[in-house]
């Protein structure tokens, strides 16, 4: 039997014409499909993970990462790849004047990809989607980085400059002892910045609880947080009185969001990631919430013309005169991806990057202080590499051990998602 | 001599129906590839679980197995929530947006279809020549000409008027920047739609002894509407899932957008990116509703006109 096109067209579905035997042959195909076709996206999802562990240190209870058979070091006395070595990094933070440098002492091209947050990162190197040589965690994430094989053990025979040129507090850090898996690329703290020509530094300066200078209507307008729900949560609950942001109650994390909320109206409160560095110079901030490195970066970013000395100040509430409160101090690391392709060059980069004089030049550009043995920060000052009134940003090992000093660590599961909900709840205005 | 079968089976210019399926089956694929399987990926975010330990969000492929929780979250905050609040400062940032776009866009294109001459071109040129530039580098244009010691301060403190903390969370600030971000893409259709308007029927009008004014608003308005209405649908649906015009021009929780609100879930806050799936589906089913009533004004014209 031959059917006319418009016929056949029609019988096939334009009015639903299919016979009850037609129907459910017709689900069970598309049911079959459908199961296939999970399955087969469900394969490409990867593992779902409930059999991870992660192991979290803290500076009172430091943890040794775990090896894994699958996830092995390289072997000693390896030949580098020709690359090209391919780096996973922030946005602006590495000087690109130290790219062709790196390039020349390793041998090969090397090629930077950034990242604007380590959730975005975390995101795409457990996609496996994206493959990276090297790649600059935060100190405090490495137990999930562990935990996730996203990064590999670190053979230190490729790695002498570890040894002679990092502070030694560093070199067997809380979060990852013996450093098998990350070295320290550079050390930071969290604090208040400021433009002294649109701030008067007294309204700060001696106060018992300097983050409360946020919640100043002098500055209405004026002032601007981190866009970053870690950052600006913790100063929050140390603003609070809160010593240990990680062991704060639900209640305590509400109370530190409602105080956020609180700002919307009292100061019009902004929140962006750059406005320490470049708020501040622009004019749009007198005041913001900011990491020591981004105030030495801030002098960069005002007018070539301006006059910029004296123009900028900054205060860590953990070690500023007459502060009762808690502030932050951190460092982020450098580690190799698993599965790197070019993991030999990935070892040479890093080692590198820990030479003093190569860590110096960097830190000209990022304004990031590398924690070396041989940078003194009263000579980082006097040698112009930080500005005389902005000395407070230059960090010493002993800041890590100062009684007020909270050294950030990965959170539980439970607390980060609490605190993510009370972040969103605070942006939302309620 | 062929038979009606065979007359059947190939059109007008003698190709077989099977050419005009193959031809489409490139387009179909890219259909499937670049909106089905990505919509289905929201979709199984949306309604999957979170990991345990990394907290992201992992997809749920298999919808027998689809957890509603995270999706019921966002509903319930949309309404009667501070999600609700941003839900409806969106629409209406967008809606002023869009009536500026109107009452500014409307006489651009009026002007450049029926006055501009022999100039047509060169005026469309200059309404699309900043915009050869991409979006966020305008915007950020935009921040250096607005911030306090910027050029628009400098030019107002110039004729003695006070400066203006333009990015201060005003949300004035982010409805002209969505106005300028998106408002050739409402010129243009209806630059078109003018541009088609038979000159001899606006003659007929005043034949019939309409006034100028009467004639625009009788004849030239109501035969443009369709016009309209495509520029506001192709200007409203990206303005709804906008982020970064408040972003870089407010930064204020004051001026949030649902864009702003998915973001967060997704970039930020990765434990919330079902919340953040879950709001960009039920987003998307709002704008569809939109477009499905375009699509229905286009039909009903279309039937119209046939009659």
């Amino acid at each position: 039997m031959v059917y006319h096109p418009r016929e056949n067209w029609t019988r096939r579905g334009r009015r639903g014409l299919y016979s009850r035997r037609d129907f459910i042959q017709r689900s069970t195909a598309a049911g079959l499909s459908l199961t296939a076709f999970s399955s087969w996206l469900a394969a490409c999802g990867g593992a779902t993970g409930e059999d991870i562990e992660v192991v979290i240190g803290t500076p009172t209870s430091p943890a040794t990462q775990p090896l894994f058979d699958d996830v092995p070091a390289i072997e000693s006395s390896l030949a580098p790849e020709a690359g090209p070595l391919r780096i996973y990094n922030w946005e602006d933070y590495i000087n690109p004047e130290v790219i062709p440098l790196a390039e020349e002492a390793i041998g090969a091209p090397i090629e930077v990809t950034i990242f604007y947050n380590e959730e975005e990162a975390f995101g795409k190197l457990l996609s496996g989607e994206v493959q990276y040589d090297v790649w600059f965690p935060a100190g405090e994430s490495i137990g999930k980085a562990v935990a996730g094989k996203l990064i590999q053990p670190l053979n230190h025979t490729y790695l002498p400059n570890l040894e002679q040129y990092v502070w030694p507090e560093l070199k067997s850090p809380f979060y990852d002892v013996d450093s098998l898996y990350t070295v320290p690329y550079v050390v930071y703290q969290t604090g208040i910045g400021w433009r002294s020509d649109l701030f008067d530094p007294a309204d700060v300066e001696g106060l018992a609880n300097p983050w409360d200078v946020f919640w100043n209507p002098k500055y209405k307008g004026q002032t601007v947080l981190y866009d970053d729900f870690r950052e600006t949560m913790q100063m929050a609950m140390f603003r609070a009185g809160i010593t240990e942001p990680r062991d704060a109650s639900a209640a305590q994390v509400e109370a530190a969001a409602d105080s956020l909320i609180e700002l919307i109206d009292l100061m019009n409160i902004r929140y962006r990631i750059d406005g320490a560095y470049q708020g501040i110079p622009d004019g749009s901030f007198a005041l913001s919430l900011a990491w020591s490195g981004d105030m030495v970066n801030a002098q960069y970013y005002f007018p070539e013309e301006a006059d910029v000395n004296g123009v900028l100040g900054y205060l860590w509430p953990a070690s500023a005169d007459g502060s009762t409160v808690n502030g932050l101090i951190a460092n982020d690391t450098m580690a190799v991806v698993k599965g790197a392709a070019s993991p030999v060059l990935a070892h040479n980069f890093i080692n590198w990057m820990l030479d003093e004089a190569n860590s110096l030049e960097n830190f000209a550009w990022l304004g990031y202080q590398p924690p070396q043995v041989g940078l003194d920060p009263a000579v980082l000052v006097t040698d112009a590499w930080i500005p005389e009134n902005l000395a407070a940003v230059a960090i010493t090992s002993e800041d890590f051990a100062r009684p007020r000093a909270v050294v950030p660590t990965q959170l539980t599961p439970e607390t980060e998602t609490l605190w993510a909900q009370q972040w969103s709840r605070a942006k939302a205005g309620g | 001599m062929p038979t009606n079968l065979q007359a059947a089976e190939t059109d007008s210019v003698g190709l077989k129906d099977w050419v005009w399926k193959a031809a489409a089956a490139p387009g179909l694929v890219w259909l499937v590839l670049l909106f089905v399987v990505p919509f289905y990926a929201i979709l199984a975010i949306a309604m999957g679980r979170l990991h345990p330990v990394q907290l992201r969000p992992v997809p749920e492929w298999n919808p027998l197995q689809w957890d509603l929780g995270p999706f019921g979250e966002v509903w319930s905050g949309l309404f009667g929530g501070q999600l609700g609040v941003i839900a409806i400062r969106t629409l209406l940032y967008v809606l002023a947006a869009c009536a500026l776009s109107v009452l500014i866009g409307y006489p651009v294109a009026y002007f450049v279809a029926r006055k501009a001459g022999k100039r047509k071109g060169l005026f469309l040129l200059l309404i699309l020549a900043p915009f050869w530039i991409n979006y966020l580098m305008r915007m950020l244009a935009w921040v250096n000409l607005l911030h306090n010691d910027g050029f628009v301060n400098t030019a107002i403190t110039a004729v003695g008027l006070a400066p203006q903390d333009w990015l201060g969370g005003r949300p004035s600030t982010v409805i002209l920047g969505l106005v300028y971000g998106y408002i050739p893409f409402f010129i243009l259709p209806l630059y078109a739609a003018l541009d088609r308007i038979d000159g001899q029927v606006l003659e007929a009008a005043r034949d019939l002894g309409a006034s100028t004014r009467a004639a625009f608003f009788r004849v030239t308005l109501p035969l443009s509407k369709q016009g309209i209405l495509a520029g506001l649908v192709i200007i409203m649906l990206p303005m709804f899932g906008d982020y970064y015009t408040p972003n870089l021009l407010s930064g204020s929780p004051r001026t949030q957008m649902i864009g702003n609100q998915i973001d967060q879930y997704v970039n930020q806050t990765t434990s919330q990116g079902r919340h953040g799936a879950a709001l960009t589906l039920i987003l998307m089913m709002a704008v569809a509703l939109l477009m499905l009533y375009y699509l229905f004004n286009i039909a009903r014209v279309t039937e119209e006109a046939r009659e």
